[in-house]
């Protein structure tokens, strides 16, 4: 069963187009990463499946029923904000029990989130006196109250310090495996969404340009992926590139990544060697391997681009 | 799980935030003193004119005068400040967040930013009344009734169209300035209509600004105003008119609100 749905959904500002026919669609118990540069329009999705914006054009459910002004959904969903803001001065616990009444749970639940969190310490502080890597694991302690079955996260792990984005990972992971709770967890942080997604959905320009399962995104557009490393990346890149069978290349400090056409791996390994010589550059490394989110993210993009200049 | 458990823990949310030491501490004082001062300066001249009615007409009215603004900038803090500043931090997103309409939320903001200012006014208004001069309460208890509805009606009306303009703008501080300047706009207006309607001697415009605010038509007919006599104005309407006005301008303060409504659970998008 599909948790959300959207359709051809669109929205605009003005004359900036926000999110342009984006089609999406969560399942239970799926992980999902929406991944994207930053104005890709991932917050404004995320706040019309909350119910938060209208969208101009296209539909969007949730647990199969229209987000707007749907209280039946929100004791379903559990919501994590970009910028996480609440009655200021009010107490971290007080607040969390007067919420705990709001869904109709037991109070003692809200000392539950707070520790598993590790806010168990800050129950008596005013929720102005947080920082902000604690306000964020406030909102999402807020987030877990009651139980929900879905959980959407607007860049979930901002402000948080790499230990804490380590442990919410974990959780998100505990929560998905143990309780079924499914995510859908908006970031550009990809190597952080890599390790707890089951599923991407990969906009841009307001558009979804790739989705599905990590494995058929990877069996799709990562085929052929090569990583040379080397301690001159970005004078090697231009030179791997003039290669006929090379369909793309990316350099970082380390090293290349080039995607080439099927069955000429083993002309790469030769080739790079030569041009490695030719430049006088160190090969510290030749592999063959999976690509990570960052470069499927990439691939994805760039076909996408390709594809819709073709047509 | 019931409906009203929600609603009223977000109301209490919002009471908390909106009456948080110092500002109820800081309120009450000063309706306390403005409401007694007033008792105190008005309790020599109300034995000195016309009958039992005007007599409550205008020891409530002068009760009224300097807590209504008391009154009215408590109401402007609480919408302008605190629910557009909750606008654009984004706590209402948060209350977004629960099982409630959209509807409950600004019910129970407006509860918390009008409703418990409205009971702070009246309970200390009456208190005074009782304390000050029981002998005329109990009698003219039609005329003190009539007599808050017509003041209310006004601020009632500002806050309507703050509460608009604070839905819109989305801002906390510039919606508390456009309320003032628009509270300064109407004051200057309400002086100019008078002067218009006295030269040319045409009841339109105090009728027209009756509607707004109805304690006019209540002046003009219990004995105009201090410092206008009665017979230079061209309007003196009788009891049924002024109190119609009270009506048609609590009509007008229904519609806004309605529209206030009706935005906040259609339109908003945050």
């Amino acid at each position: 069963m599909s948790l959300i749905v959207a359709e051809n959904l669109g929205k605009h500002y003005g004359s900036v187009v926000a999110v342009d026919s984006l089609n999406l669609k969560l399942d239970e118990g799926s992980v999902t990463g929406l991944i994207g540069p930053n104005g890709a329009g991932k917050t404004t999705t995320i706040k019309m499946i909350l119910g938060l914006l209208k969208p101009d054009s296209g539909v969007v459910r949730v647990f199969g029923q229209d987000p707007w002004d749907n209280p039946d959904i929100r004791s379903m969903t559990g919501i994590v904000y970009e910028k996480a803001f609440f009655p200021a001065h009010q107490k971290t616990l007080e607040y969390l029990e007067r919420v705990c009444r709001i869904y109709g749970v037991s109070e003692s639940r809200a000392m539950e989130v707070l520790e598993a969190v590790d806010l168990g310490e800050a129950t008596d502080r005013e929720i102005r006196a947080l920082s902000a890597g604690m306000l964020q694991k406030f909102a999402i302690a807020h987030a877990l109250i009651h139980k929900p079955k879905l959980i959407v996260a607007d860049e979930m792990t901002a402000n948080l310090d790499p230990q804490a984005r380590s442990g919410l990972l974990d959780l998100v992971l505990d929560l998905n495996k143990d309780e079924k709770v499914a995510f859908l967890l908006s970031s550009h942080i990809l190597p952080e969404l890599s390790m707890v997604c089951d599923s991407v959905a990969i906009i841009n320009q307001g558009r979804v340009w790739a989705s599905g399962k990590l494995t058929d995104l990877y069996e799709k557009y990562a085929v052929g992926i090569i990583r040379v490393s080397t301690d001159r990346p970005y004078e090697l890149e231009p030179e791997v590139k003039k290669l006929k069978y090379v369909k793309n290349v990316d350099s970082d400090i380390r090293g290349i990544s080039v995607t080439v056409v099927e069955g000429k791996e083993d002309d790469l390994y030769e080739d790079v060697l030569k041009l490695a010589k030719k430049i006088k550059a160190k090969i510290l490394g030749i592999e063959t391997g999976r690509a990570s989110l960052q470069e499927l993210y990439m691939l994805a993009i760039r076909q996408a681009i390709k594809e819709k200049e073709r047509k | 799980m019931g409906k009203g458990k929600p609603f009223l823990e977000v109301l209490a949310s919002a009471i908390h935030e909106d009456f948080r030491f110092p500002f109820l501490e800081i309120f009450a004082f000063l309706y306390t003193l403005g409401t007694f001062a007033m008792a105190n300066f008005t309790a020599g001249v109300y034995s000195q004119i016309g009958t039992n009615e005007t007599v409550a007409f205008t020891v409530t009215s002068s009760l009224i005068g300097f807590s209504i603004l008391i009154f009215l900038i408590l109401v402007f803090k609480n919408i302008a400040y605190g629910l557009g500043s909750e606008l654009e931090k984004g706590i209402i997103q948060t209350y977004f967040s629960y099982p409630l309409k959209r509807r409950a939320i600004l019910t129970a903001k407006l509860l918390s930013g009008i409703g418990v200012s409205l009971l702070l006014f009246l309970g200390i208004q009456i208190s005074a009344f009782y304390i000050m001069a029981p002998d005329i309460v109990l009698p003219q208890f039609g005329t003190i009734v009539l007599t808050y509805a017509a003041n209310l009606s006004y601020p009632l009306f500002l806050s309507a169209i703050l509460l608009l303009l604070t839905l819109k703008l989305q801002r906390g501080g510039i919606g508390l300035v456009v309320g003032f300047v628009l509270y300064i706009a109407m004051s200057i207006v309400s002086g100019l209509a008078l002067l218009v309607a006295t030269s040319t001697k045409s009841p339109l415009v105090l009728q027209i600004m009756s509607l707004i605010s109805p304690s006019y038509a209540l002046q003009y007919h219990y004995g105009g105003l201090a410092n206008v006599p009665t017979l230079s104005l061209p309007w003196t309407p009788t009891l049924t008119e002024a109190t119609l006005y009270v009506v048609g301008s609590y009509v007008i303060v229904a519609a806004l609100f309605i529209l206030g409504y009706v935005y906040f659970s259609r339109r908003l998008n945050l």
